[in-house]
């Protein structure tokens, strides 16, 4: 049946960078008999390149395209990633472990947080992150890769930091290797279908006139196709995540070690991410221009970046929101194009690859984009988006900080309805508002919720049942198996090292 | 600081079926100083939950972490394992299908192999080869429960249960006894609000007379379709099904002969549908009749001498939990027992209560997070049946009713493009649903990327499945021996209990 009653449709893609090579490459590796794939790139036009930190959910993708991770890592210059470690969020001087893992196990059906709270109570708990081995882990710059089992070992996952301005040529070569054609040139207009209002071709700045059947615009902010042409209304989330620009600056190594996480530093009127790479450490300033101008950002992220400056801080500028629709007529966005929250939680590479994985599985069929598929894409690029933001908002204002305009404004605001619940739910029950389709699920917002000292009113009862002596032994006992468990890991550099294969010969 | 909630001091249960029985044994389990009392109120026909013989997979979980045992449930219930359900004639006379419980269905497989090889349009009718693991050993007759301490090629396998319903139900009677449940008999003479959109004390009658009144800070209602707690409240509201799923009598025959069959039937003639249920203890045959069958028909199509005939409204509650009222079973929901889901759902239902299981004082927002999941198992429920009355076949025997909009995007989605987007709460795994859509004769759109694949990848998962069932008929003895040994007595007869409850 491969392609014998349709022709394929002719899909291109506009934008070179992390998404659009994603797209192209995604599209032309599992799709090859659905679809030929053109992506236009410009040299004039600059990579945005966000993202240098990444959640475990690539590690699918990018195995799901048959890339071998040592290769990808080598290239990328990548260190492996067990979760973020924020700073000064909930109050200056206090940090806690946002890890790729989960924390303790629950116990008689009830979940382990409720244990740890009844314990805190009594002044017996440990800080919770003690009993997450990917916290404790992260604590002892250590790394091994997880257990296949259902063991302790088993309870956490990996992402990767890498150089995201690699990532894209990584995946350009990736992409051509399996039939992706590319064109380097400047789209200086775009054709549409005067009846149906279609994109029909894009034509480049040297005459070059590309035709498609369907156009997937990862022109980056501007999107010049789903913005710019079909003028597809952008919902802009700037009240609830105020942070709009970022300023980025790539540091030299201060030590030799290299931590196997990300640190997020809140910042007077934003935040600061130091991400290790393999052969130097990115630094940016993530802030709100309403509450700071770009200059004095720059210079205090000069201030506080760890590490010799390589090069001179670089202003991104970013809004936060999504298209009302990200599909729209025969065009959809993704990247930036599409949507973009802001750089916290590194959200930005997974949603794109949300939506390339979405794109494949409601992709056209016998050559026609039918409007249930679109917008089924659309449900579902929207709930995605919508979980995120909730989660990201609440970064912002589970805070007692009341130092500055910006995290007076984020500690005051009026959160979406959808997250209000969410918090009054927790802080009168301590539960967790379930869903089992989404990218952040309890053990994340615990780890937020307790982390950033928002502790609820009110725990479940039965945790104090069982013979309180018995339970606190058995949760020593696991922050020992942890303990113990961490110290046989190397460290993360030793790892690296020990496997030459994922190693820049830069580094 | 973050307090414990203070615990409920006593809980009421309303309701003499198994549901109730079960629910008085787990917040036993869960809240051991908490006081039990099951208010043991008369039984109601329609109670499908409560009759069931049988529930799915999730309820050999529960029963795992309530302490009843599996062997218990073989030795003193005349339990059995159900490995499928097994379709005739749903998508075309002739045709049938099958759905295996558990994920085996591996998503590579979900391509031309499973096409070809598990059903669709090139089996449209007459029986295809065995697409499963489940299928092979139920053909073969041949099954062992996977001891748990080795792998096995077993291990992807998953199962139901099968009992005698009253000897299961004073198997749990027994436990609850011994865990200090307390159980009165009686009917509800009036309840006592409590100010506070629930109920505060019930007041209970025998022959007439007003035995005391039972105060408790929950209510659990387990009292069948009238859900006589629940209905009573203000707040309380039903919907009605009927819009989606036809009007039904149930005619039950009497129970046949015992068996011991790894499968379960559901087949479909000109008069409805007719599930055959292989008991250890008797079969079981149970006639959904269309609107429009005359009894003299109905008689013939069961086949059997008949027991009963009953007639059902087919809703669920609005909210499942009102005040301090939470409804369980066929409290919450009632329907026909196509597909076992009744229990099913009940226990479902059950698990959610035990993890959200409140404090003394109900929270409003606790509430409303239990009613946001308890309803959307209930609606998939109802699309899971409704499922059923839209087969190919099955809307000439029924008629044409509207489809829920829930269910029409997901048939939509299966039908052009062969996927099933991701239902939250859903009464079966994805892999389950999407058997059960083939087995029913829906037939499946191809997706893009089977579109574009190898045919040697179908040939190689094709011959990698041989292998596995291959080894899994090796490994497997007959059922029948296998039972036979589960009746040995290992011990002097197993209590039913496992262990104390693990903190």
């Amino acid at each position: 049946m491969s392609g014998v009653n349709s022709k394929k449709m002719r899909v291109v893609v506009l934008g070179g960078g992390t998404a659009g090579w994603m797209t192209a490459a995604g599209i032309a590796k599992l799709l090859p008999d659905l679809a030929s794939v053109d992506l236009i790139e410009s040299q004039d036009i600059g990579i945005v390149g966000v993202g240098e930190a990444t959640l475990p959910h690539i590690r699918g993708f990018v195995e799901r395209l048959g890339i071998d991770e040592a290769a990808f890592m080598k290239a990328t210059h990548a260190t492996y990633k067990l979760g973020i470690d924020f700073r000064d969020f909930g109050r200056i001087g206090e940090s806690y472990i946002h890890p790729f893992g989960s924390f303790g196990e629950e116990v008689g059906g009830i979940g382990f947080h409720h244990y740890w709270l009844e314990l805190q109570r009594q002044g017996l708990a440990a800080e919770l992150g003690e009993y997450s081995l990917a916290v404790a882990a992260c604590r002892a710059n250590r790394f091994t890769p997880p257990a296949q089992d259902s063991s302790l070992a088993s309870t956490y996952g990996y992402a990767y930091q890498f150089d995201a301005t690699l990532f894209g040529p990584f995946m350009r070569e990736f992409g051509t290797s399996i039939g992706v054609t590319r064109h380097e040139g400047l789209v200086v207009d775009v054709e549409r279908d005067p009846e149906s209002g279609d994109v029909t071709a894009l034509l480049l700045k040297d005459g070059r006139r590309i035709e498609g059947d369907l156009f997937v615009d990862c022109s980056g902010f501007r999107s010049l196709l789903l913005g710019q042409t079909l003028e597809e209304e952008w919902e802009d989330w700037t009240h609830w995540l105020p942070c709009d620009r970022a300023a980025a600056m790539p540091c030299t190594h201060k030590t030799s070690d290299i931590r196997p996480y990300t640190i997020a530093t809140a910042m007077p009127a934003g935040w600061r991410w130091q991400i290790p790479l393999q052969h130097r450490m990115g630094n940016g300033y993530v802030f709100s221009s309403a509450h700071l101008d770009e200059d004095a950002a720059c210079e205090a992220l000069r201030k506080a970046a760890e590490g010799d400056p390589l090069a001179d801080p670089r202003i991104l500028k970013f809004r936060p929101g999504r298209r009302k629709h990200s599909w729209s007529h025969n065009v959809l966005g993704v990247g930036l194009a599409g949507g973009f929250l802001e750089p916290l939680e590194s959200t930005s590479i997974y949603l794109a690859q949300m939506a390339i994985t979405y794109l494949i599985e409601m992709f056209p069929q016998d050559g026609k984009i039918d409007p249930r598929d679109r917008d089924e894409f659309n449900r579902l690029v929207d709930m995605e988006y919508d979980r995120v933001r909730d989660f990201l908002i609440l970064h912002y204002h589970a805070t007692t900080r009341d130092d500055s305009d910006f995290w007076n404004h984020v500690r005051t605001m009026q959160v979406p309805d959808t997250l209000a619940d969410k918090l009054e739910l927790w802080k009168r029950a301590a539960r967790i508002e379930k869903y089992s389709d989404g990218l952040f699920y309890d053990a994340s917002w615990i780890a937020v919720y307790i982390g950033q000292g928002m502790l609820p009113d009110a725990h479940d009862s039965r945790v104090s049942l069982p013979d309180p002596g018995r339970v606190s032994g058995a949760m020593d006992n696991l922050r020992k198996e942890i303990a113990s468990q961490v110290n046989a890991m190397p460290g993360h550099m030793d790892y690296l090292k020990s496997e030459a294969a994922r190693l820049a010969e830069a580094a | 600081m973050s307090q414990a909630r203070e615990r409920l001091r006593r809980i009421c249960i309303a309701g003499s079926g198994q549901v109730a029985v079960i629910t008085a044994l787990a917040l036993r389990r869960t809240v051991p100083d908490t006081e039990v009392v099951v208010l043991g109120l008369p039984g109601d026909p329609a109670a499908y939950a409560d009759r069931a013989a049988t529930a799915l997979p999730y309820t050999n979980k529960l029963h795992d972490r309530i302490g009843i045992t599996e062997e218990a449930i073989i030795q003193q219930a005349a339990g059995s394992h159900r490995l499928l359900m097994r379709y005739f004639g749903w998508g075309a006379e002739g045709q049938s299908g099958a759905m295996p419980y558990g994920a085996q269905l591996d998503a590579q497989w979900r391509t031309r192999f499973a096409k070809e090889w598990g059903g669709g349009p090139r089996n449209a009718a007459g029986r295809r080869p065995a697409g499963s693991l489940a299928e092979v050993l139920a053909d073969a007759a041949r099954f062992a429960v996977p001891p748990g301490d080795m792998p096995t090629p077993l291990d992807d396998i998953d199962y139901a249960l099968r009992w005698n319903m009253p000897a299961y139900r004073d198997l749990m009677v027994s436990i609850a006894q011994q865990l200090g449940v307390n159980h009165v008999v009686g009917d509800i003479a009036a309840l006592e609000p409590n100010g506070q959109g629930g109920i505060a004390s019930v007041a209970v009658e025998q022959q007439g007379q007003i035995q005391g009144k039972i105060e408790a800070d929950l209510f659990v209602d387990c009292s069948g379709p009238a859900a006589r707690l629940l209905s009573a409240l203000p707040e309380a509201k039903r919907m009605d099904w009927s819009t989606f799923l036809p009007a039904l009598r149930l005619l039950h025959g009497k129970p046949q002969q015992g068996m011991l069959a790894l499968e379960d039937r559901a087949s479909l003639l000109p008069e409805g549908w007719l599930v055959e249920f292989a008991g250890a203890d008797g079969l079981q045959i149970t006639l959904g009749l269309a609107e429009s069958i005359s009894e003299q028909d109905a008689l013939q199509a069961l086949g059997v001498e008949p027991a009963e005939m009953v007639t059902l409204a087919q809703g669920c509650a609005k909210d499942a939990w009102a005040g301090n009222v939470v409804a369980l079973g066929d409290a919450a929901a009632s329907f026909e027992p196509l597909g076992h889901l009744n229990l099913d759902l009940a226990h479902r239902q059950l698990g959610l209560l035990l993890e959200m299981l409140p404090g003394r004082v109900v929270e409003p927002l606790e509430r409303a997070e239990f009613n946001r999941r308890a309803a959307l198992m209930a609606q998939q429920v109802r699309d899971t049946l409704a499922t059923h009355y839209v087969a190919p076949r099955a809307r000439g025997v029924f008629g044409e009713k509207p489809l829920p909009e829930s269910l029409l995007h997901v048939l939509d989605q299966y039908t052009r493009r062969g996927r099933l987007p991701f239902r939250e709460e859903a009464a079966l795994l994805n892999q389950e649903y999407m058997a059960l859509l083939g087995a029913l004769g829906f037939p499946a759109g191809v997706t893009p990327q089977s579109q574009s694949q190898d045919p040697g990848e179908a040939e190689a998962a094709r011959t990698a499945f041989e292998v596995q069932a291959r080894q899994a008929l090796q490994f497997a003895p007959p059922y029948q021996q296998f039972m036979a040994q589960m009746m040995q007595p290992q011990q002097p007869a197993d209590s039913g209990i496992a262990g104390d409850l693990q903190y």
